[in-house]
């Protein structure tokens, strides 16, 4: 191997560390700025806003300023590769588990698959529906659906995957995702608050409505500790689907759009390749932490599950940096304004139904 | 090694990224957890 070639091989990862840097240190700042506005701001005029402005606010606006800067630099791009969103956000939500008793698991659970089965049903059904009647192409059709009716950008991927979608049809749907769900961050919990909603009802339309895991689990934190708790429990539920909806999309691909041979490869195959992993993580902290507070002494096990939770913030103030330095509206642009109606529309029917549904399956939840 | 595979046509392709985030995710997640559980993560340490 000569020198050039390994500078060549090297460059990327020395950027991406540069970039996790990047995010560490904007991470560190809105550690500091939650922690710190509520002292400062204490017996001013702002002393209300300053207490209620929690750290996924400073997170989300400190990554868009980063995105605009390293932008306006040229750095972003080279930098993106340390903007692991999906990473951070999953090892956070591994760690929320440790906080989230495994009766409340056990009880959610049931009502938590009876509106991802019935929210996914609706939603991918009116996307794929409107986007037919919109004239979009069949993979676009789905990638939005999948999306807007499971999980987002990773749901996205696993559609694009699928159906063998174009980059580019990827790059647009993983932007719309984001541009709708920056604004959900903040709408959601808010009117979750105004209409008086009880908080399992809140975490459950939170966790069915919003799109991205990330999204949620940044909504749940505004809203509070047991709405981001069900809103987990519901979006980790959506995650565990995600496989059942590609591989039915590779199936109908296969079969009824491209007229092809379907794939050889056994459906429970399939099926686990697409399962994300970290939904076995979650489960496995939970039954770790449930067993470990049973065991240990009150004080000692909450001073460690303090520990856990510290770690957690942490992450998942590393992933809403991450989706902050993330966001670009370019590729939305260029295809045009129907997807984005085909959208916004399957993003109110998503908002109603998983409100009703949540209301419907969580208005008597205790735990 | 993946210098070694890069020229190579029948080489396997590598596993997607997506899937080796969610084992980390996993891995970090649960060693972390381990950590504050077994005292080994004072508390005060994380700031």
């Amino acid at each position: 191997m000569t020198a050039s070639t390994g500078t060549t091989r090297r460059s990327p990862l020395l950027w991406a560390l540069l970039g996790v840097v990047a995010v560490l240190g904007l991470s560190a700042v809105v550690r500091l700025l939650s922690k710190a506005v509520p002292t400062w701001t204490e017996g001013t005029g702002l002393e209300g806003v300053g207490a209620a402005v929690e750290y996924p606010v400073y997170a989300i606006l400190l990554g868009l300023l980063g995105n605009a800067v390293l932008g306006a630099t040229g750095l972003r791009d080279r930098l993106s590769g340390g903007f692991r969103t999906e990473f951070f956000i999953k090892t956070g939500l591994v760690l929320l588990g440790a906080s989230i008793n495994l009766s409340v698991i056990a009880q959610a659970a049931g009502p938590a698959l009876a509106q991802s089965v019935l929210l996914i049903s609706i939603v991918f059904g009116f996307a794929w529906w409107l986007g037919g009647r919109a004239g979009l192409d069949d993979k676009l059709r789905a990638l939005l659906a999948s999306a807007v009716a499971i999980c987002g950008v990773s749901a996205a991927i696993a559609a694009a995957g699928a159906v063998q979608a174009k980059k580019e049809q990827l790059a647009y749907s993983a932007s719309l995702v984001i541009v709708f769900a920056l604004p959900s961050i903040f709408l959601v919990p808010w009117l979750a608050g105004l209409i008086g909603l009880p908080a399992a009802v809140a975490g459950a339309w939170i966790g069915g409505n919003i799109d991205t895991t990330a999204a949620v689990t940044a909504a749940g934190a505004l809203a509070g500790e047991q709405q981001l708790q069900i809103a987990t429990i519901v979006k980790v539920t959506q995650n565990a689907l995600l496989g059942v909806v590609a591989v039915a999309l590779t199936a109908y691909f296969a079969l009824r759009v491209e007229r092809t041979t379907a794939s050889t490869e056994p459906v429970a195959r399939q099926l686990w390749r697409r399962f994300p992993k970290f939904v076995l993580g979650f489960l496995a902290t939970s039954v770790i932490a449930t067993v470990y507070l049973a065991a240990v002494p009150a004080a000692e096990g909450k001073a460690a599950i303090g520990v856990v939770n510290d770690l957690r913030t942490w992450f998942l103030i590393l992933a809403f940096v991450s989706i902050g330095l993330e966001f670009r509206v370019s590729a939305l642009r260029r295809a045009g304004w129907r997807p984005v109606g085909v959208f916004a529309a399957a993003t109110v029917v998503n908002l109603l139904a998983a409100l009703g549904l949540a209301a419907l399956l969580f208005w008597n939840f205790s735990a | 090694m993946a210098q070694q595979n890069s020229g190579d046509p029948t080489a396997s392709p590598p596993p997607t990224r997506r899937l080796d985030e969610d084992w980390l995710a996993v891995v970090v997640g649960l060693v972390l957890v381990a950590l504050a559980l077994l005292g080994v993560i004072p508390t005060g340490l994380v700031p």
